[in-house]
Formats: C-alpha cells, sequence, structure tokens
C-alpha cells in the first residue's frame, strides 16, 4: 500500500534548505493531485475491509501486487514519458487491485498487476490510452486464468460504508470534474434496472435498494468508470458512452446472468473511447491543470 | 484402547445423539400451503444445491411438523420440469451432510508436566442450528378468472406434482384457493416477480394412497433438475407464510471451488477458537450462541459460511478432523453430482468441492433472493473449536508449578474467548478459574485414570489448503477414527490416499505465469517499437 505523506511545514521558517524546496514542491505537486486523494480513499476502503469486514489479510498478495504495478510503471516510464508522478497511477492501481480481484495464486496476483500497467503504454493512441487499467487487469485475467474471481457481495450492505464511498468518491469526482461520466452511468443502469425490476416484475422497492447498496457499485461508479484518461474526452461523448456502459451492464445482468456486470460492461465497450474520441474533438485530460 | 477414552467416546456420541434428537424441523424454500387450517410450521430449512456448468440439481427437505394431509408447497422453478426431473430421495443424506460438515468440537489433552505418559485425544459433536417458529396465514378468494395452465402432473413417490404456468398472480393465487389450497396473505405480491420472470410453479401435495402403500411417516425430500443460467436459491416465497426469521442451510457441491452469493456479503463463522473444557457438555447450545452473536456482529443481512472442503476423488484429507464420514461416490450422486466417475471401491475421479453456507433470513434484511457464484477458491474452512483437558496425575514436581500457573492464565483467555463468541456474561465461570486453584491446594491429583499410551503432543494448526496435516493421521489411535468404528460406521482413513491436488494448483499457476511472461514480452516489444518509430 502506499502512502503518501504530506508535507511537514514548520511555523517559522529561517532560512530553508534547497532540499526542503525539493520535498516541498514534490509534495506540493502530489497534494494538487486528484489521484493523491484518490489513493488515500482507496487506502481507507481497503483498511475499513481488512478491518471491520474482516477479510482475509494476505499480506503477500498485497505486496506483490504493489511491487508489480511499481515496477511495472518505473520500467515503462522510463522507456517513454519519464514523467514519474505516474507512480500516483500505479498506485491507485495497485489499491484497486487489491479492493477488487481475488485469487490464492501468486503468478495470476503478478499477471494482473502487470495487465494492468503495461495496458496503459501499450494501448495507447494519440497519448491517450483507452482501457481502465484496473478494469483491463481484472477482466484479462479471469479471461485468460479462470483461476480469479470478483466478489460483488464482500462489501455487504452496510449504509454506513456506502455513505462514506459514495461521499469520498463524489469529492473525487469533483476534483476530476467527472461528475457527468457517473451521472449518466448510474442513471442508465438504475434506471433500466427500475423499469425491469419494479415497474414491471412487481419487486417492492427495496429490492432495487438492496442492489444499489453494494459497495462494489459505488467503487465501480466513482473509482473506476468515471476514470478521466481512458474515458472520451468530449462531454457529450462522454455522457452517452458512459450510458451505455450502463445499458449493457443491465442487459448483463438481467438476460445474461452475469455477476459484476459493470466490470464486464465497461470493459467491452472501452475500445469505443477511441472512436468517439476520433469523432467528437476535445482535448485530453490532464491531471494537474494549471 | 484405554477405558477412560471410551468412556469418553461414548459421552460424545450420546451427546451427538442428544443433538440430533434436539434437531428442529425443516422447511422448504418454497411457501407452504395448507389444504385445511392446520398449524403450519416453517422452520429450518435444508437444501442441496448441485450445480456444474449451466446444470443445477436442487433437493429440498421437509421436516413437515403438522398431518401430513395438509401438506403442500410452491416452489419456483426456471422452466416445466419433465418427469424425470423430479426424484425423491432418502432423507438420510441430508443426515450425512449435516454431520460430515457441521462445526465441531476438538478435544486436546495437555501433557503432565511432571510425567511423560501422556496421550492427546480429540473428538467432536455436531450442533444443530436455532430454529424459529412461525404461522402460515390464509386469505379470502376473489372471483376466478383463469390465467393459469397447467403445464405437468406427475406422481412421485408420496407426492402428487403440478407444474404450473401464469400469466398473472391474481390468477394463480385464485387458481390455488379454488383447488382447495390455503395460501398466505400477500403471496400474490410475492408471485407476481417470478410470473414476469417467465418461472413456472412446482406445486406439491402429498398423495396419501402412495404413503399409505410406502408406510413411511415422514415426508421424503424432494429433488428437481433443470438446466439454467441462473444459480440461485428463491427465498423469498418462503418469506410469505413467516413473519419471523427462518433458518436454512445450504449444501453446495460444485466441481471447481467455494461458493458465495453475489448479493450478500459471505462471512466465514468464527473458527479455531480455544474455549473452556466445559463447552463440552453442551457444545450444540454454545454453537447456537456463537451464530446468534455472529449475526449480532457481522449484521443481520449476511451469509455465513460454516464449512468449505475440496472433496476432489485425488483429494487426500476429505476432512480434518473428521465429524462424520465424508460423503461417498454413491452420495454425492444421489445429491445430483453427476461429473464424478467411479474408480473402485468408495473412490472417485474428478473435482468436486463442498461449501456449507448458513442464513438466517427475514423480510425485511433479505429483499432479494440468494445469487450464488462459484469461485476457484479451493481454500478449506471449517467451524472448529478447541477444548484442552489440564494434565491428569500427579503434579507435584517443580515443574506443575509453573504448569498451573499457565494453565490459570490459558483458561482466563478461554472465558475471555467464550464471552467474545457467545456474548454470555462468563463471571459465573468464576470457578472454572478457581478449579485451577484448587490444584494448588490439594497439591496433588490421583493418577487412577492415567492413559498407558504413548506420547503425543500436537500444535492446533489451521486446516491447510487440501494438504495433510498433522492433527490426524492413519494409525493412530485417536478418537477420530475411533468414534466411527464404534458407531458402525465406515473408517476414515480408507479415504485417505496420496494427495495430489497441489498438483492441480501448481498446473494453474504454471499457466499464469505463462501469460505473465508472455504479456511482459509482447508489450515490452510494442512499446519498444513505439518508441523507435517516434525516434
Amino acid at each position: 500500500m502506499t502512502t503518501v505523506s504530506l508535507p511537514s511545514i514548520p511555523l517559522k521558517q529561517t532560512a530553508p534548505e534547497p532540499m526542503f524546496h525539493t520535498v516541498r514542491r514534490i509534495a506540493g505537486r502530489i497534494v494538487s493531485d486528484a489521484r493523491f486523494y484518490q489513493i488515500l480513499f482507496l487506502s481507507v476502503f481497503l483498511m475499513y475491509g481488512i478491518a471491520v469486514l474482516g477479510w482475509d489479510v494476505d499480506a503477500w498478495k498485497f505486496a506483490l501486487t504493489v511491487g508489480t504495478c511499481f515496477i511495472t510503471q518505473l520500467v515503462f516510464t522510463a522507456a517513454t514519458s519519464k514523467d514519474y508522478y505516474s507512480l500516483l497511477s500505479a498506485s491507485i492501481s495497485s489499491l484497486s487491485l487489491c479492493l477488487m480481484l481475488k485469487t490464492g495464486v501468486a503468478g495470476v496476483v503478478a499477471l494482473a498487476a502487470f495487465l494492468s500497467i503495461a495496458e496503459k503504454f501499450v494501448f495507447r493512441v494519440g497519448g491517450k490510452h483507452f482501457f481502465n487499467p484496473t478494469n483491463f487487469g481484472i477482466c484479462l485475467t479471469i479471461l485468460l486464468t479462470g483461476q480469479a474471481w470478483i466478489s460483488p457481495g464482500q462489501w455487504g450492505n452496510n449504509g454506513f460504508l456506502l455513505l462514506l464511498i459514495g461521499s469520498l468518491g463524489l469529492f473525487v469526482l469533483i476534483k476530476v470534474k467527472r461528475f457527468d461520466t457517473a451521472a449518466a452511468f448510474l442513471i442508465s443502469y438504475v434506471g433500466l434496472l427500475s423499469i425491469r425490476h419494479i415497474f414491471y416484475q412487481g419487486w417492492p422497492p427495496d429490492f432495487l435498494l438492496h442492489q444499489l447498496q453494494s459497495g462494489t457499485l459505488l467503487l465501480f461508479t466513482f473509482f473506476m468508470i468515471t476514470d478521466p484518461v481512458s474515458t472520451p474526452s468530449h462531454p457529450w461523448a462522454r455522457i452517452g458512452w458512459a450510458a451505455a456502459v450502463g445499458a449493457l451492464a443491465f442487459v448483463l445482468q438481467s438476460y445474461y446472468f452475469v455477476n459484476g456486470s459493470p466490470l464486464w460492461a465497461l470493459f467491452m465497450l472501452s475500445p469505443f473511447t477511441l472512436l468517439l474520441d476520433r469523432l467528437f474533438k476535445h482535448s485530453n485530460f490532464k491531471w494537474t491543470q494549471k | 484402547m484405554d477405558s477412560k477414552i471410551k468412556t469418553t467416546m461414548k459421552k460424545f456420541l450420546l451427546l451427538a445423539a442428544l443433538a440430533l434428537g434436539m434437531q428442529p424441523a425443516y422447511s422448504f424454500c418454497g411457501f407452504y400451503v395448507a389444504k385445511a387450517d392446520a398449524k403450519l410450521f416453517n422452520t429450518t430449512t435444508q437444501v442441496i444445491v448441485t450445480r456444474s456448468g449451466q446444470h443445477s440439481t436442487i433437493t429440498m427437505s421437509s421436516d413437515f411438523k403438522g398431518d401430513v394431509k395438509d401438506f403442500a408447497m410452491v416452489v419456483p422453478v426456471p422452466k416445466v420440469l419433465q418427469r424425470d426431473d423430479i426424484r425423491v430421495v432418502e432423507r438420510v443424506l441430508f443426515d450425512k451432510l449435516d454431520a460430515y460438515s457441521g462445526p465441531r468440537l476438538v478435544e486436546y489433552w495437555d501433557q503432565n508436566p511432571c510425567y511423560t505418559a501422556q496421550m492427546e485425544v480429540k473428538s467432536m459433536s455436531t450442533p444443530r442450528s436455532a430454529m424459529s417458529l412461525s404461522k402460515g396465514e390464509s386469505v379470502n378468494a376473489d372471483e376466478e378468472t383463469e390465467t393459469v395452465r397447467i403445464e405437468a402432473k406427475y406422481t412421485v413417490g408420496e407426492y402428487d406434482i403440478l407444474i404450473l404456468s401464469a400469466e398473472e398472480s391474481g390468477g394463480l393465487e385464485r387458481w390455488l384457493i379454488r383447488n382447495g389450497y390455503k395460501i398466505p396473505e400477500g403471496a400474490r405480491q410475492v408471485l407476481e416477480p417470478y410470473i414476469k420472470s417467465n418461472m413456472k410453479f412446482f406445486v406439491v401435495k402429498v398423495n396419501l394412497e402412495e404413503l399409505d402403500k410406502s408406510g413411511m411417516q415422514l415426508l421424503r425430500p424432494l429433488q428437481v433438475s433443470f438446466d439454467s443460467p441462473k444459480f440461485m436459491l428463491p427465498i423469498r416465497l418462503g418469506m410469505a407464510n413467516s413473519h419471523g426469521t427462518q433458518d436454512m442451510i445450504v449444501y453446495l457441491l460444485t466441481p471447481n471451488g467455494r461458493v458465495e452469493t453475489v448479493n450478500y456479503r459471505t462471512v466465514k463463522i468464527p473458527t479455531d477458537r480455544n474455549i473452556p473444557e466445559f463447552i463440552q457438555d453442551d457444545f450444540g447450545d454454545f454453537y447456537v450462541d456463537v451464530y446468534k452473536m455472529a449475526m449480532k456482529r457481522e449484521g443481520k443481512n449476511n451469509i455465513f459460511l460454516e464449512y468449505a472442503w475440496n472433496i476432489s476423488g485425488n483429494t487426500g484429507v476429505k476432512c480434518d478432523p473428521c465429524t462424520g464420514n465424508p460423503p461417498i461416490l454413491a452420495d454425492l450422486q444421489e445429491a445430483g453430482v453427476n461429473w464424478l466417475t467411479n474408480n473402485g471401491w468408495n473412490s472417485y475421479n474428478g473435482n468436486a468441492f463442498f461449501t456449507r453456507l448458513h442464513v438466517s433470513y427475514d423480510r425485511e434484511h433479505f429483499p432479494q433472493d440468494l445469487v450464488f457464484q462459484e469461485t476457484p477458491n479451493r481454500e478449506n474452512f471449517q467451524g472448529r473449536y478447541i477444548i484442552t483437558h489440564p494434565a491428569t496425575g500427579s503434579l507435584k514436581c517443580s515443574e506443575a508449578k509453573s504448569y498451573l500457573r499457565d494453565l490459570k492464565q490459558r483458561r482466563t483467555l478461554e472465558l475471555q474467548e467464550l464471552a467474545w463468541l457467545t456474548g454470555r456474561d462468563v463471571s459465573k465461570y468464576d470457578n472454572y478459574l478457581n478449579k485451577v486453584q484448587g490444584y494448588l491446594q490439594e497439591d496433588e491429583i490421583i493418577p487412577e485414570q492415567l492413559p498407558d499410551k504413548p506420547t503425543q503432543i500436537h500444535q492446533v494448526t489451521k486446516p491447510a489448503m487440501a494438504a495433510v496435516t498433522d492433527t490426524v493421521s492413519i494409525g493412530q489411535p485417536v478418537v477420530t477414527t475411533g468414534i466411527n468404528k464404534d458407531s458402525g460406521a465406515i473408517d476414515q482413513s480408507q479415504f485417505i490416499e496420496e494427495g495430489s491436488d497441489p498438483a492441480v494448483m501448481e498446473a494453474n499457476a504454471g499457466n499464469s505465469y505463462l501469460y505473465l511472461a508472455a504479456s511482459i514480452l509482447l508489450s515490452t516489444v510494442l512499446v519498444l517499437y513505439r518508441n523507435r518509430k517516434k525516434a
């Protein structure tokens, strides 16, 4: 797990040293980066899962995930952009993998971590990668090995946690200005679910509420599909695309009984980001916008 | 075998028998409908679900307490079942699976610090879960409209079975009432979503002639098989005639690994806990408290994992320790497992995994049916509680002093553990600690019951992934095998073969390394190529 500490600023400052300037500059750059908050919040969720929900603490898995993500990111960054702040992204990917992917095999852990990071450098067109790294890593690893799984029920339906994920997620969304994506996805997914389950099939309202009180769904909505780098750049294209992900997730879940359907829907529709970016020109997202 | 150990074993057999006697009534996951004003009880249900690919077999055990002629029930099924898809099976199958997978009490003996001849004994009994009762209620019939079709009609064993399809819930409700079924209030709302999901209704009542012919007193479990992409259990219907909490144990048999619920959290029951010695007298009650406390702690909207074990043909240890014989091929086939092949006497080829889930559900906390997924997780799990008896024999030597001090400390911890596990007020068990003091004052324990077997000191180990641990091995005079012999059952050691499951895991792991190597190579080449192009 990565922790980025806040800079310690002395109250009285007398003749600051050059070293302090460097630290402060880097720390300031990190804190102004929305990814810093994502890392902070994901770490909180992971700790909550372990401490309160009693998830298995597989220290070796966490270490292997973080290690593989960092090494992969370092090597590829050194070979390409040399923007080492991208290690923040690697932290997010590794935390998300620790939160979502379940497996008991070391090779699978390493594969998922490697795929998540390498994807960003391989599937890159016009300075932009079009798969969400974690989503790509999880889905491809499950498809290839069959030795990993996602556990949509692992969060339970604890109101406090959901509120926490929701509100902290919202904070990140405001920071990266991707509220539109989350809203479009939720409106399409929840809307279709309620039409089918409540209005057509006649389940009581708490049937749907139960569905929505899922930590996995909220984590997906606030921390995955809203990833500003891998989603279409043009606002309207993005909204349409997110709505399509919601609709596909609904179809996969209701007619094909796919568990964790939003993840698979995102995986399938990610390549369309490329097409939408061609059709609707818009400047790419930068993590620290001046 | 030593007389003391025999006595202990008998005591445990008796305990197990008592536990069976206390066994609560069972019911189905559908709702009961009465044909008269009989009191209906909906209590603990036991269900066996086997699933491979799209093929599911569901066996439902009923311990209907009323007059059998009043028995009737409705279960939603995904399609019209054929005659061959419906069977009755013997109740003993449930008893076997229950005994095999129930939470267990393990017994250890301290080594006498002054005396070397000492042995360790393990034993266990299987507790039963708590039960709850509630009544079915009736509703008045409206005017009739015919939107119900009888898709099929069979007599299977002592049951008359109808498969109905309906266009709307009101029609189905009226049809059931018109045909003499009393259905619970609110059934209509609960039936509606199933009708809209194109589910069919499996309506069962008892054929009294057939029941008389068979001479059976109890209704046998019913089994249905079908192909469906849905891997679920309809619990919602069962809540229509029960306002309280219902208890259900689900045994799942699948080829690959542990089953968990997708739409509820699957929580492990606390396990491998050291508890006070006196719990052996009421282990059943103890476990009920543990379960209730776990529910209180974790929330009422969870499902509890009580047992998970790799029972593949090539697995060496099918339970550790065993509270009942592991299911043999015939049992598994009876439960609907059709992917294993016979490999000589009582052994089989192929992979199988056993999962036992326990759920207490009510309308408030379980708004959705249970949806399952099979995971590739083959890690074994069991609810296991450990008691350790103090050393017997003379405690006069100098080492005894520190032993007794440690013993008191250990017992303090055991009581703390008990309080945490069950929520019981443990202050009333103070004499459990004082007994240790008693030893100190008496300064000698009569060594009359000292076992004369060789020393065995075992570490309490967590159940390992399909690996042979040191807690049970063949040929040792431990109770695990002894109980089975005494009860006339098959010796457990016959199931122990050389474990080769780790090899399967290795192969799968190798697969992932291959993919890892390939993807590293591929992505490196691509990135380098791209860099070069740019340059």
